[in-house]
């Protein structure tokens, strides 16, 4: 495959492009859900192509192709000058920073190949979890589905700068949901696990820490109550702070949405954003890690981004183009879902760093307030900094104590307001609590993670039922 | 093989001989172009093709599937043995029953394709973006603009081992703009689009004008005291209410004992105004089609009568489970609405707006209850407050909290007029007595 890829790099250059990137992106996966004790599903699925990329008359183009021969992959360089020269305008030139060539293989690290575990393992493991489960309240247990999925991923990187990157990753994960009901009332939660690794995530699961961990919170929550409506003080636990940091802080710094003009932060590099307790970074680099990478789809190295430090924004992250447009230095943050899809700038394993204080002391200070944990999802509304994100759970703190359970609610925020209200941060800290965790942005589904420390917001939007 | 009916044909055959009791084999060929705008100009041109097999075979009711994106004849063939093998692992089902029977024909949808879309060229989506520029120009020279024009194309066919065999062709073209306008710390931003099966039908004329204009009067946007009052829910918003509720009402939640309309059948869990249609046979519509995921026929199904919840949403495992009719909703891989359409209302807009001395006004936005507690909390991305009558000022960091039950019997109006797109005839709704959270 690289000597198609050589080949249309040096056709590409010989059609006078200002730059151009072809990658072949080829993956394997499987899956098996099972719905109340019986695998219902067991899938797998496979693709393969190419994705051409050019800048030509200073514009983007790109096209695809499914196949995976010479002839394909020229017609596709073809169809991308012809795409980016439809898509001209005067006075527009898209530029891309210089970078010298990186030439590297990065093979996928794992200890039990995944592809070598018989299915029938395979669904015995997830059978066991399940089952387990069932057993913490057969009575009260209405619903459970449970999940594995593996997928094999090799990504061949050639542009017009001499870089030849090919990226391997394997990477394994579980899920499980657990929905309960008493009377009229039904609730559900669920646990997850992943790594960038093989099988032995599954082999070294235990289910008292996983499955059953699911029942009892689903068990649990049937005695919660509606959350309450309003503004409260919030202190975020470990398990949703870093979805928080993803929704509210992180896609608001990918310099392609800055670049756009639909970011908050834009033009406020080098001013305070946040609380000087808040110090965000986001990391590509950290070993094993769901987000984790060594090359991004441009092959450019990834990188620890410094996004905001003692509150102060320091910079964002970069694609080629962006890091071109912000005369900044390119710090590995393009990322592509599949062939067919362009590099967009996406975030790894973004954390908010920890402070000083225990997390005892955070929660004493807070006389009538929320602790909210178990983040499920959220979005964000970049250019007017507007977020939302979800709890599974939660707790009022009523005079610096634990008090009533409370079931799962979403929360809402303006970033600006909400950074600058954090006035806690704790020094203990999880660096990965959105174990497996995808981001959808520009329909691209991506690996990501996340995690922090405990962190005390002043006021937050709390929209319950109450 | 280039005729996809035959290529599914293939897989069925592959997959049967390998032991399979069922197979259904779907297959997709198609194209697509699109043009991006990035703050004011044209910046990418990107085209794509797009193709690929999916294979479900079936062994005492356990499931194999698998997909592929290539549609070569041992591509097709390495997908059906998979699937087959698959199926040998995965658990029997007693619930499982049967894949759908042929039915001998399938109702006619008419314009689902326009064969002009192909000849569509990249200069001529950015022919529109370029206008759609200079309309929002024309409204504020400082507009961040935004956007995207897009057309596809493509064919798709599903065969299954007991006889079905089935092919439709979709086109579809589309446009979007979305304009930002910032004073200092104040963000005004508001989209617009038109989206269409045909060509003729194609006519982004004026959505950047309206989208500019929308976008400044979200700018000043100001906190609000919460409380419980009317909410006015747009025609960008109205209509994803009656299609979430549908949505919840697919047989799979219902017979896993994990949805809050379990016991509903029958029952009234609306106010009596509302009567909601599953239409997938709406000439031109975007979620219409003469049969389902499976290749059974589609038909107009009433979900919601005078209020009264009259049906689930089935495919063929879930009705014959439930020993029920097959309403033609499957995705082979679960339940899914295609059109919406809900009866209208007498009183205009504005008129239902004029009668709320206190409310809110949501102009985008959808409610998406939890599926097994019904409950709502949901984030007001784009409102205005209603004050004495009228549309006052935009609002920020609102959320809206109830249960979803109680919503939908709140519900006292429907619009008489609306939006219209293809398959949606969208009205405004308004819901009385909402927990409004406000930050104020």
């Amino acid at each position: 495959m690289k000597d198609i890829l050589e080949a249309i790099r040096d056709r590409a250059k010989k059609k006078g492009v200002s730059f151009m990137d072809a990658r072949f992106v080829e993956n394997e996966s499987t899956s098996i859900s099972l719905q109340d004790g019986k695998a219902d599903k067991v899938s797998s699925g496979k693709s393969a192509g190419i994705g051409v990329r050019v800048i030509s008359s200073g514009a983007w183009g790109f096209a695809t192709t499914n196949e995976t021969a010479l002839k394909s992959a020229e017609d596709c360089l073809d169809q991308a000058i012809s795409m980016a020269d439809a898509s001209a305008e005067k006075g527009r030139v898209v530029e891309v920073a210089k970078v010298s060539p990186v030439i590297d293989a990065v093979k996928a690290k794992f200890e039990i190949d995944p592809r070598s575990v018989p299915f029938k393992e395979k669904v015995d493991k997830v059978v066991m979890f399940e089952s387990e489960a069932r057993k913490v309240a057969p009575e009260k247990i209405s619903n459970t589905i449970a999940g594995y999925g593996d997928i094999w991923q090799r990504e061949v990187i050639c542009n017009t700068y001499g870089t030849l990157v090919e990226n391997e990753y394997v990477r394994t994960h579980t899920y499980i949901m657990v929905v309960t009901k008493e009377g009229a009332l039904r609730q559900r939660a669920s646990e997850h696990d992943a790594i960038v690794g093989g099988f032995e995530l599954i082999r070294r699961i235990e289910p008292e820490n996983f499955s059953v961990k699911a029942a009892k919170r689903a068990v649990a929550l049937l005695s919660a109550k509606r959350a309450p409506s309003g503004m409260f003080p919030v202190l975020l636990h470990p398990d949703i702070v870093g979805l928080f940091t993803h929704e509210a802080i992180g896609h608001n710094a990918e310099a392609d949405g800055v670049m756009a003009g639909v970011s908050i932060l834009e033009g406020r590099v080098g001013q305070k954003v946040a609380s000087e307790l808040v110090t965000i970074v986001d990391d590509a680099t950290i070993e094993g890690m769901w987000g984790s990478y060594k090359y991004d789809s441009e092959g450019v190295p990834g990188r620890r981004r410094v996004l905001v430090e003692n509150g102060v924004l320091k910079g964002f992250m970069h694609s080629l183009e962006t890091a071109a447009k912000f005369n900044a230095e390119p710090n590995g943050s393009a990322r592509a879902q599949n062939f067919n899809n362009r590099p967009i700038v996406r975030m790894s394993n973004t954390n908010i760093q920890p402070g000083k204080q225990p997390y005892a002391e955070l929660l004493k200070s807070i006389d009538n307030g929320v602790m909210l944990t178990k983040g499920l999802g959220g979005y964000v509304n970049p250019n007017k900094g507007q977020f939302t994100f979800s709890a599974g759970e939660g707790w009022m703190i009523r005079k610096g104590e634990l008090a009533e359970h409370i079931r799962d609610v979403n929360m809402s925020g303006i970033l600006l307001e909400t950074l600058q209200k954090i006035d806690g941060v704790s020094k203990e800290y999880d660096p990965d609590t959105l174990k497996g965790g995808m981001c959808g942005k520009g329909g691209q589904g991506m690996f990501v993670g996340a995690g922090g420390p405990y962190v005390r917001v002043k006021e937050l939007m709390i929209g319950g039922q109450e | 093989m280039e005729n996809l009916v035959e290529i599914a044909e293939y897989g069925c055959e592959v997959a049967k001989k390998e032991g399979a009791e069922f197979v259904d084999v779907g297959v997709h060929s198609g194209m697509g172009m699109s043009v991006d705008v990035e703050r004011g100009a044209v910046k990418h041109g990107d085209t794509a093709v797009s193709s690929g097999v999916s294979v479900r075979a079936f062994i005492k009711g356990g499931m194999g599937f698998t997909g592929a994106s290539s549609l070569k004849k041992e591509d097709v063939r390495g997908a059906a043995l998979k699937a087959a093998a698959l199926a040998k692992v995965a658990q029997p089902d007693p619930d499982f029953v049967s894949l759908p029977e042929p039915s001998g024909s399938y109702p006619v949808v008419e314009k689902l394709w326009d064969d002009n879309i192909r000849g569509v060229s990249a200069g001529k989506l950015v022919g529109y973006l370029r206008r759609s520029i200079e309309e929002v120009k024309s409204v504020r020279g400082d507009a961040i603009i935004n956007g995207g024009a897009g057309l596809g194309h493509s064919e798709s066919a599903i065969a299954n081992s007991l006889g079905i065999r089935a092919s439709i062709k979709g086109s579809s073209i589309r446009m979007s703009t979305s304009v930002t306008f910032k004073e200092g710390d104040d963000v005004g931003t508001y989209f617009d689009f038109d989206n269409s099966r045909l060509l003729p039908d194609f006519n982004p004329s004026g959505i950047g004008v309206n989208a500019a204009k929308m976008a400044l009067k979200f700018l000043g946007a100001r906190h609000i005291q919460g409380g419980v009052m009317p909410v006015v829910f747009g025609p960008l918003s109205g209509l994803s209410i009656f299609r979430v509720i549908c949505w919840n009402a697919n047989a799979e939640d219902i017979q896993r004992n994990r949805s809050y309309l379990i016991g509903k059948k029958g029952a009234q869990i609306a106010s009596d105004i509302v009567t909601v249609v599953d239409d997938p046979l709406i000439p031109a519509g975007m979620g219409s089609g003469p049969f389902d995921g499976e290749g059974f026929p589609h038909s107009r199904l009433t979900v919601i009568e005078k209020g009264v919840l009259k049906t689930w949403l089935h495919n063929s495992y879930t009705a014959n489970k439930g020993k029920e009719k097959n309403t033609g909703n499957s995705t082979r891989g679960g339940t899914s609405i295609t059109n919406t359409v809900v009866s209208l209302g007498t009183k205009t807009e504005k008129e239902l707006i004029s009668e709320i001395k206190d409310g809110l006004y949501v102009a985008v936005g959808s409610i998406f209850p939890n599926p097994q507690s019904g409950d709502i909390s949901e984030t007001v991305d784009w409102g205005f407050k209603i004050e004495n009558g009228e549309i006052a000022y935009p609002v920020k960091n609102v959320m809206i909290g109830m249960h979803m039950l109680e919503f939908m019997k709140n519900i006292d109006a429907i619009s008489s007029d609306f939006r219209e797109e293809p398959g949606a005839i969208m009205p405004s709704v308004r819901v009385r007595d909402v927990r409004v959270a406000g930050g104020k």
